[in-house]
């Protein structure tokens, strides 16, 4: 995204590299001016590293919702929903539907039967390890095959839960953030204990925010006679646009499908809310940061209009003073830039959650600061510096050589 | 124009406006400065010898006239061009030496050299014979701040030579130095004239210094006054 910000300013960058090797006032001359003023230097670095961390931080925040989705979904396999049901929670599906799916010769099989699950979506209320109150999470009853399906869900402590026995297996990412999430303990609902007997690790997909049971005990607790939807997965991807319609014709199913993939991606939806809120966060620190930058500047340069009229009697013309005054805020931000994604680093490994709005439900997912995200950071410092440097660089370009003398 | 004169002046005048208040600095000025002069501009404050000496150093324009020196006609000059001209062709000496105060005294003197197309091995080579000539080659890693005001005053005179330019153009070179420093900067400036045959001009109060040029130019209320011989 950043990148692309920069297109527009691209051939001012070209120019500012090529005024540098030209005719150079040196680069050490300005880094060492930012060194003359110790206290504003670092005050403006600081809030411009505020920020830029910020920025790092919301970018890491949004790709780990989208992972969370995108990595969800096999290409082979189909969601198969009540039409007009975006998501599982509002969807259900009889038992004799799901037989008549069952027996398609489209599916997949395995040496168990064929790879077809009939789920069960419900949401509970769950109590925060930090005892700051509970939140929703998605609870998944699924068939035997529907395990087998998620191959990208790999159990690592304990054992599956076993069908007709009230036992749950929960995700690693939700153990250290819920109470009383683990092997050995249990959770009360539905008039009685389901006891923990396995955690799983969801390779970072949705899954990994979801506790899983066996679906005829999570139906019978909720008194459902319906699955919610089914997973299938068909003998290969190209058979998907076929299949899709055959439910959609076939006058005794009358059902939706969507391509796995494509059901979680468009869950990635569930970020925007606080995505929009941590733009909106960083556009507003960004304005302050970047007005911040031209203060320091423009004190910059009013503190050193003696050297810039003698700059300028020395033979350095206003472009060379603009490329040098504009260097030092691109330095200077770039500092801030660099301390900022230094900062967003603390963010990262943290496991958090934020709420899915299309389910209502939690979503777990960690904070990965990539060397990428970061480099992004280091870019949209960049940005600011062109932002809040060009004015005072400007100005300093501009200031007649007989007034600089005199020291403005 | 006198075949040998650096510098010519035909009718140059300078105002500067307040509002709509015209106030005239220099009034129609005339004067020719010979290549290898040593002049002395004088004159009591307001009688616009600094302002000469900027117009003619190329960093003012005047308001009416025309000024020749080293051989380019100066209205004809755009700004860029003329800040190159300026890089080419005149060393400048300031008052308060004007050092920059982040870059060390070899850095300081290298600045001007930047401009020109030379190898940092050739800008080393030229930036220590200008360091040697003022004798401070010894001083050369130290900053502005820890240099005496008489060294600095030195290292800007190393900067304003290094370019070997025709013109020296000094406004009050010795105007912050006490009388020790101020004799040995006006000696130094007397054999770069001596033996460099570089061109001065310089602005000063100082009868002392003054005496150190060959021609002072007396000016009052933006018009030459007299132009004195100095005996020595």
């Amino acid at each position: 995204m950043v990148w692309f910000l920069f297109l527009p300013l691209l051939p001012y960058l070209a120019w500012l590299v090529w005024a540098a090797l030209r005719h150079p006032i040196p680069l050490s001359y300005n880094w060492r001016s930012l060194w003359q003023r110790k206290v504003s230097t670092l005050s403006t670095a600081g809030a411009i590293a505020v920020v830029v961390a910020i920025f790092v931080v919301v970018l890491s925040l949004s790709q780990g919702i989208s992972k969370a989705f995108v990595s969800s979904g096999r290409p082979d396999q189909i969601v198969v929903l009540r039409p007009n049901a975006r998501v599982e929670l509002n969807s259900s599906l009889e038992r004799d539907r799901a037989r008549i799916l069952k027996t398609n010769p489209f599916l997949a099989r395995d040496a168990e039967g064929p790879l077809a699950s009939g789920e069960c979506v419900v949401v509970k209320m769950l109590e925060l390890a930090d005892g700051t109150g509970s939140t929703n999470v998605a609870f998944r009853g699924l068939e035997p095959a529907g395990v087998r399906m998620r191959t990208q869900v790999q159990l690592i402590q304990g054992r599956w839960f076993k069908a007709g026995l009230p036992e749950l297996v929960v995700p690693r990412k939700m153990v250290g953030r819920f109470a009383n999430l683990g092997v050995g303990k249990s959770i009360f609902f539905s008039g009685q204990p389901w006891a923990i007997v396995g955690v799983f690790d969801g390779g970072g997909s949705a899954f990994d925010s979801e506790v899983w049971t066996d679906v005829e005990m999570l139906m019978q607790a909720h008194r459902r006679t319906s699955y919610s939807s089914m997973l299938v997965r068909l003998s290969s991807a190209g058979k998907i646009p076929s299949f899709v319609k055959y439910l959609d014709e076939d006058k005794r199913l009358k059902l939706e499908g969507k391509p796995e993939a494509e059901y979680y991606a468009q869950q990635t939806e569930a970020g925007k809310p606080i995505q929009i809120l941590g733009n909106l966060i960083t556009i507003i620190l960004t304005v302050g940061a970047i007005f911040a930058a031209m203060n320091t500047m423009f004190a910059a340069v009013a503190s050193r209009t003696a050297e810039i009229g003698t700059l300028r009697a020395l033979g350095y013309r206003r472009v060379e003073i603009l490329a040098s005054f504009q260097w030092e805020a691109l330095m200077l931000c770039a500092l801030g830039g660099l301390l900022g994604a230094g900062m967003a680093l603390w963010f990262n490994g943290i496991q958090t959650g934020t709420t899915n709005f299309e389910t209502f439900s939690d979503v777990s997912f960690a904070f990965t600061i990539t060397p990428n995200l970061m480099g992004q950071g280091v870019a949209f410092s960049v940005l600011m510096g062109v932002l809040g440097g060009f004015f005072p660089a400007w100005r300093a370009s501009r200031i007649p050589v007989t007034e600089a003398m005199k020291g403005g | 124009m006198a075949a040998d004169a650096i510098i010519s002046c035909h009718a140059v005048a300078k105002s500067y406006w307040r509002g709509t208040l015209e106030i005239p600095v220099l009034q129609g000025l005339d004067l020719e400065i010979p290549r290898g002069g040593y002049y002395a501009l004088m004159g009591p404050s307001g009688s616009g010898k600094t302002t000469l000496l900027n117009l003619i150093a190329g960093i003012d324009r005047p308001t009416g006239g025309t000024l020749e020196v080293c051989g380019y006609e100066l209205n004809d000059l755009d700004d860029d061009q003329l800040a190159g001209w300026r890089s080419q062709h005149v060393g400048f000496i300031f008052q308060n030496y004007n050092l920059v105060p982040v870059l060390n005294a070899f850095e300081n003197v290298e600045l001007p050299l930047l401009l020109t197309g030379l190898s940092r091995r050739e800008r080393r080579e030229k930036v220590l014979e200008a360091l040697a000539l003022v004798n401070l080659t010894d001083r050369m890693e130290n900053y502005p701040r820890q240099l005496s005001g008489g060294q600095e005053q030195r290292v800007a005179i190393a900067r304003a030579i290094v370019t070997d330019p025709d013109l020296l153009v000094a406004d009050e070179p010795t105007g912050a130095l006490d009388a020790k420093n101020a004799e040995e900067v006006m000696a130094l400036l007397e054999r770069l004239n001596a033996e460099l045959g570089k061109t001065i001009l310089m602005v000063t109060h100082d009868p002392k210094a003054a005496h150190h040029a060959r021609i002072q130019i007396h000016l009052e209320k933006g018009v030459l006054d007299r132009t004195v011989e100095v005996n020595r």
